[in-house]
């Protein structure tokens, strides 16, 4: 009975740990944790998950980055961004691909959209006519 | 004499404007062919049929009709009709299946930087945009239905979406099934009237970074997350119903980040909540009717000097709700069904103030999972001993001059 018990208190203890996995975006069900707005675009939404695993998402990365900076309490765990190409999925935004500008329309005129590699990056670049950013970038932008 | 000869003459000349007739028993058998032969000031009627013929470009002023509703199909490949011409008249279509793609925004009809465009009388079924309005002035959408069918978790496009535009009038058109019923971005001065959305997978209006415009007599039931206002100034909502918008993020009406509006004599039946605040400054609510919501108004704190006067709040689980301790915005002169106070030189005002925050909207809203015990013994108890005494709500959140009959709205 008590390994029972312990057992139990293990699970619990490991689920309740954040893990650095990203919750797949409910389009047009979840809603933006900055903007308030409904996510109905697979393309641009984002995500993040603090240190103690409280996810947010947002349906534009300028959303996100905005929510993130005006947060010094928190740390944060890890950022997902969509990838521009496959429909609402998320990939790490460390290591994405970004171009800014040109064509890009998105939710809240961040205007900004996430590639897994650096070719899709250049060609896209090349056909919105935007231009090539990075992560770091990104995250300085706003304030 | 000779003067007047001259006048018929050029009047002939400006009259002289030709009619074709598109149909299956006619010469021109296809609109591609007749809009060839078209001058500007042309009428194009298109008797009923199928029309196939991919994407339908008008580039000259034409009138372009459609008798007994002619039918554009685009094939779930094309957008269907694209105007890029002034002072054009579409009227009479029903245009369905426009293509369906992510990247390129394909419509229903979609009108290029043009100015004195009208849209009438259109069905428009089943197809990704509906009308789409870039960078037009003085244009009118008039009386048409337009349908969707877009699902949760599918990309869609908008009802009638305008973008960049000033001066346009979208009058009396019935918009289901699309992202947003109307959505306007970047548009001013222009006016929202008698149109029926109902139904759409998010907004049933949706208004980003358009100033000076109004919205009147309109009907907004079951959208996805209702009505949203944003980064907006100087809007007028007057007279619509905002109905039966549930759900965890939708409001009968959303407004976030807008300043010197009027909100008069509308309607907010039936929702999770029925205004939320977000970063609104002087705004004047007056007149409205609060029937029946989860939430009445949530008013987060960041909003300020906002007046809310001769409401009525009637069968509300919760009349207001907010987060923050400060009291920024005035309530006055409302009806509350709540209100147990008293009138003894009746005059029809209450002689003791009532506090429309209840500590337990307060409560939930800090700690949303304590609503489970709503409606127990112990809350009940402390919500009272709460009016009496307030210690967790501000103790000046209060309307001074409580109504003590509804007004007759």
């Amino acid at each position: 009975m008590r390994t029972l018990v312990m057992a139990c208190i293990t699970m619990l203890t490991l689920i309740s740990c954040g893990s650095n996995e990203p919750k797949p975006i409910k389009i047009n069900s979840d809603s933006c944790d900055f903007c308030k707005m409904t996510i109905a675009n697979g393309k641009f939404g984002a995500e993040l998950i603090t240190k103690k695993g409280r996810y947010y998402k947002f349906d534009d990365l300028a959303c996100m980055v905005q929510f993130a900076k005006s947060n010094t309490v928190v740390p944060y765990q890890s950022f997902f961004v969509n990838d521009y190409l496959k429909d609402n999925t998320l990939i790490p935004a460390e290591t994405a691909h970004f171009i800014k500008g040109g064509k890009i329309n998105s939710p809240m005129r961040g205007n900004m959209a996430a590639f897994s590699s650096a070719k899709e990056q250049a060609e896209f670049a090349k056909k919105l006519e935007a231009q090539t950013i990075t992560w770091s970038e990104v995250y300085n932008a706003y304030k | 004499m000779k003067n007047l000869v001259y006048i018929f003459f050029f009047l002939s000349l400006i009259c002289n404007a030709k009619t074709i007739t598109v149909g299956k028993t006619y010469p021109v058998k296809t609109i591609k062919h007749a809009l060839t032969l078209a001058i500007d000031g042309d009428t194009i009627i298109v008797t009923k049929g199928v029309y196939k013929e991919g994407n339908i470009i008008i580039n000259k002023k034409i009138a372009f009709l459609g008798k007994n509703y002619p039918i554009l199909d685009g094939q779930n490949k094309f957008e269907v009709l694209s105007v890029a011409a002034d002072s054009v008249l579409v009227k009479g279509f029903k245009i369905i299946n426009s293509g369906y793609a992510a990247l390129d925004d394909p419509c229903g009809i979609k009108v290029y930087d043009r100015n004195f465009v009208r849209i009438e009388n259109n069905i428009l079924d089943n197809n990704f945009f509906g009308i789409y309005l870039q960078n037009c002035k003085n244009s009118i959408v008039k009386n048409n239905t337009i349908r969707a069918y877009g699902k949760q978790e599918q990309l869609i496009g908008n009802g009638i979406h305008c973008w960049k535009s000033e001066h346009l009038q979208i009058i009396g058109n019935r918009i289901s099934g699309h992202r947003d019923g109307i959505y306007f971005e970047f548009v001013t001065q222009s006016v929202i009237w008698r149109n029926i959305s109902n139904n759409n997978i998010r907004y049933g209006l949706h208004f980003m970074f358009s100033n000076d415009d109004s919205y009147i007599t309109n009907v907004f039931k079951g959208n996805g997350a209702g009505v949203a206002v944003m980064f907006t100034k100087n809007v007028k909502m007057f007279n619509n119903y905002f109905e039966e918008n549930w759900g965890d993020s939708a409001y009968g009406l959303l407004l976030k980040e807008i300043a010197d509006s009027y909100i008069f004599n509308n309607r907010f039946a039936r929702n999770t909540s029925g205004i939320y605040m977000e970063g609104t400054s002087r705004i004047k609510v007056e007149k409205n009717v609060f029937e029946a919501n989860g939430w009445g108004m949530k008013i987060q704190a960041s909003c300020m000097e906002n007046e809310i006067v001769n409401n009525n709040y009637v069968g509300n689980t919760f009349d207001i709700s907010t987060n923050g301790s400060l009291v920024l915005n005035t309530f006055n002169s409302n009806y509350w069904d709540k209100y147990e106070g008293y009138d003894l030189n009746k005059d029809g005002i209450g002689d003791v103030p009532y506090h429309p925050l209840s500590l337990f909207a307060v409560l939930t809203e800090n700690n949303p999972s304590a609503m489970i015990l709503f409606r127990s013994f112990m809350i009940t108890l402390l919500d009272k001993s709460e009016k009496v005494l307030p210690s967790i709500t501000p103790d000046n959140f209060i309307d001074n001059k409580p109504l003590m009959k509804s007004l007759p709205l």
